[in-house]
């Protein structure tokens, strides 16, 4: 085998670790907190009904049993069924992801179109009034908080203008509030990243000597430094990736009646669905962990030096 | 010049008329609803579903329903039930009814449907309002015996939230994602994560509602609900809170039927004292939380838990008032100034809670109790509320009685040793007498008396914090004309829309 295949599969092993361990603190956190019978039921249920509801759903057994149990049907990738949907975690969950990939995919691509110019200019004119704005309207995205301005953009374009929908799912067009939503807070991170990374290019001997010899300035940024800039670029655009997908889009989500992975989880821990949550974080940690390991072989071929 | 206006008028109008009245029947009259939760299952029978409820209530209908005063009227019964004996109601049956998929509605309907959710390999967690259902029996096709397990006078009232199940439809796999009623509206299509959508029965046996097809979103922000019903998307919103009231179109409220309250212990601590019980009572200023955590849109529980709507209610009883200097005398009087009082409040759940904990909190302080609030997650509250053991003083709560019925109440709260919430924080034999004769009460009159006398005896010893009466609030679009009703229900057949 060679060297990057054992890497691939040191790193696979290791994603497995990492998911097997959030499992297991969801796993655990959800039962200390918890009580899903207490929810499910009305606040005057009898003591008899609990019990009856307690052993269908199979919580009157110790929490290591329930924690075994629950491994080994990970392992037949059988989620166990909904406490409260009644039908597979699973068919929940494939229900769910095509939503959340479109609201995602979306938003971090206009997260990245918007940060990559915005970012450059700021980096090219340092100090001066084009970097000023763009910094200020940077500082401003990253620091706005996504569930108002969610509101804020809902009640401006759906509510006075009238010109895109208010929420939930349905034509391209509702996907565009949403997304912007996600995107804004991201670009403006992403700005800045851009800028500074670009910056230390810029000041780089190389791009001087470039300078010097004469080279034109697309040349210089499109060969030499946004490919230098492109790996802490990527890192970041990966862990943006990996926010929207474990905590932007319950936001998002719940604002717009998105419906994808994100307003379930919200929706199964609102109603103490134990398993579809832990079905859920499964899933989303996985996910992450398949973008760590893509980002570490993209560095791979960007930069030849990064050792693996 | 003159002239020709007045022959342009003549013309214009029989025309704009004739066009109206061709264009009236062809335009169908669609309606978009908002509701807070997408429904889980749409089997009427599995769970307590809020989302559920509002879809399936114009699905499916029930042997009895409650007409605009919140009385009792016949629905797929012919009549007001019979009690034949103590524990046997008779119902008769409306004939010629049919289900959407053109199954008979019969007695084996309806036995079916109370055998179903009493089935427990079918694990229904709806029966709450039903406890004390024994079973059905058919006597012919249209007739058709309810039985109870003692003397049960709330089996009517029961019986509306019973909603009838067609024999064979309910029994196929795919009945908790296609629902199959005799209600005024059938189903259409369900898109998870997107909207429910019904329209009109074309065959209904009452009367033709007006909307023909209603589409339910699901939403749970409310101010992304309101900006839809500002754009125009909704017609319909639920939950709208009061601080968005001024914003919405058009809004439609009523007192609803949520009571906020807290159950203080009376067998042990400093509230063991029935002075200390008064002084916390006196102590609270309801008006000003209505006022100012409702912006107006509650009211002073009147020294109960129930309202006017439901029977059993307590006419001659008034709000607590507030009178600090009372609370002070009366804390003086039992020797517990500065005593401390431990005060369990969820963090959430129920609208304002934990505001509505600090302000409390605030009040008592503030006439020389030491007040040790606690604010916990749900589960945890859950937990002290359940188990004797770790009772606090007082503990904060809501109550919604849906049955209308004040013995749902009273059994829960009011009963020493009771199985409901309230274990250990009551212990009281005269209470207990009066309340084991009113269940037995068959005579309405008598029944009604002995609850008056339960409820000022509950407000005398003041077994509980008496607070709040919200009200429900619901945002409509301008084109739409509804009335809230006093059971909470929405009926998409009481909608009209201009």
């Amino acid at each position: 085998m060679n060297e990057l295949s054992w890497f691939v599969v040191r790193r696979l092993f290791q994603g497995l670790v990492v998911v097997l361990t959030v499992t297991a603190i969801v796993f655990v956190v959800t039962r200390l907190i918890g009580d899903p019978v207490a929810i499910m039921l009305p606040l005057d249920a009898t003591e008899a009904q609990r019990e009856t509801l307690r052993r269908a759903l199979g919580l009157d057994q110790p929490v290591y049993l329930q924690f075994i149990d629950f491994l080994r049907s990970l392992f037949a990738l059988d989620f166990g069924e909904s406490y409260w949907q009644h039908r597979p975690n699973i068919d929940i969950i494939r229900e769910r992801l095509p939503a959340t990939f479109q609201l995602v995919g979306a938003g971090m691509l206009l997260a990245v179109v918007l940060a990559l110019p915005l970012g450059t200019v700021a980096a090219m004119y340092p100090g001066r009034l084009p970097d000023r704005i763009t910094s200020a309207l940077s500082l401003v995205g990253l620091s706005v908080p996504l569930f108002w301005l969610g509101l804020i953009l809902i009640y401006v374009f759906a509510a006075q203008l009238r010109i895109l929908p208010s929420s939930g799912p349905g034509t391209f067009v509702h996907l565009v509030l949403p997304a912007v939503t996600l995107a804004l807070p991201s670009a403006g991170r992403l700005a800045m990243l851009v800028r500074s990374s670009l910056i230390d290019e810029l000041n780089a001997p190389y791009v001087k000597t470039a300078v010097a010899k004469g080279l034109p300035l697309w040349r210089i940024l499109g060969v030499h430094t946004y490919v230098n800039a492109a790996v802490p670029t990527l890192t970041m655009i990966g862990w943006e990736v990996t926010r929207s997908l474990a905590g932007h889009t319950i936001i998002v989500e719940t604002v717009f009646a998105w419906p994808g992975l994100g307003l379930a989880a919200i929706q199964a821990i609102q109603r103490e669905d134990l398993l579809l949550l832990q079905a859920i974080v499964f899933v989303v940690a996985l996910m992450v962990v398949v973008i760590n390991l893509a980002l570490d072989l993209v560095y791979k071929f960007i930069d030849p030096r990064i050792s693996v | 010049m003159n002239a020709y206006r007045r022959i342009v008028r003549t013309l214009a109008v029989p025309g704009l008329m004739a066009a109206t009245l061709a264009a009236a029947p062809a335009r169908a009259v669609d309606v978009t609803l908002a509701i807070s939760s997408e429904p889980s299952t749409l089997d009427p029978q599995k769970t307590f579903d809020g989302g559920e409820r509002r879809v399936n209530d114009n699905v499916y209908d029930t042997l009895l329903q409650r007409n605009l005063k919140g009385e009792l009227a016949p629905s797929l019964a012919t009549a007001l039930p019979e009690r034949i004996n103590d524990t046997t109601w008779r119902f008769k049956l409306r004939q010629g009814v049919k289900f959407h998929n053109g199954e008979a509605f019969n007695a084996d309907a309806v036995v079916h449907s109370v055998t179903r959710i009493f089935d427990p390999e079918y694990k229904s967690t709806a029966t709450g309002d039903l406890t004390g259902i024994k079973g059905a029996q058919k006597v012919d096709d249209f007739t058709v015996d309810v039985m109870t397990t003692r003397l049960d006078t709330l089996l009517p009232a029961r019986m509306y939230w019973l909603k009838i199940v067609p024999v064979n439809a309910s029994k196929q796999a795919d009945f908790a994602q296609k629902p199959v009623g005799t209600g005024p509206y059938r189903f259409v299509e369900w898109q998870r994560g997107s909207h429910v959508l019904l329209e009109k029965n074309p065959d209904y046996w009452g009367e033709k509602p007006q909307v023909d097809r209603a589409r339910y979103r699901f939403v749970a922000e409310a101010g992304t609900a309101l900006s839809g019903l500002i754009a125009g998307e909704f017609d319909f919103m639920e939950n709208l809170p009061p601080d968005f009231v001024k914003r919405a179109p058009k809004v439609a409220r009523r007192k609803g039927l949520e009571h906020s309250f807290s159950i203080i212990s009376t067998i042990s601590g400093p509230t063991k004292d029935v002075r200390v019980r008064q002084a916390l009572n006196y102590a609270v200023d309801k008006d000003a939380l209505a006022e100012s955590l409702f912006e107006g849109f509650a009211a002073p529980a009147r020294g109960q838990m129930i309202g006017d709507q439901s029977f059993g209610y307590n006419k001659s009883l008034q709000a607590w008032p507030y009178d600090p200097a009372k609370a002070k005398a009366l804390l003086k009087e039992a020797g517990a100034e500065g005593v401390t009082v431990e005060f369990v409040v969820p963090s959430s759940r129920w609208p304002k809670t934990r505001e509505m904990g600090e302000a409390i909190a605030g009040y008592w302080q503030a006439v020389g109790i030491k007040p040790d609030l606690k604010i916990v997650e749900f589960s945890q509250y859950l937990q002290r509320l359940r188990d004797p053991a770790v009772r606090p003083n007082v503990i904060y709560a809501s109550h919604n009685n849906a049955l209308l019925e004040a013995e749902r109440t009273v059994q829960n709260f009011y009963r020493s040793k009771s199985k409901g919430a309230a274990s250990s924080s009551v212990e009281d034999p005269v209470m207990d007498e009066i309340i084991a004769k009113a269940e037995n009460e068959p005579d309405n009159a008598r029944r009604q008396a002995l609850y008056d006398q339960i409820m000022k005896r509950g407000y005398d010893e003041a077994m509980f914090l008496y607070l709040l009466n919200t009200e429900d609030i619901f945002g409509l679009s301008k084109r739409v004309t509804w009335e809230p009703r006093l059971d909470n229900k929405v009926f998409l057949a009481e909608m009209k829309v201009n």
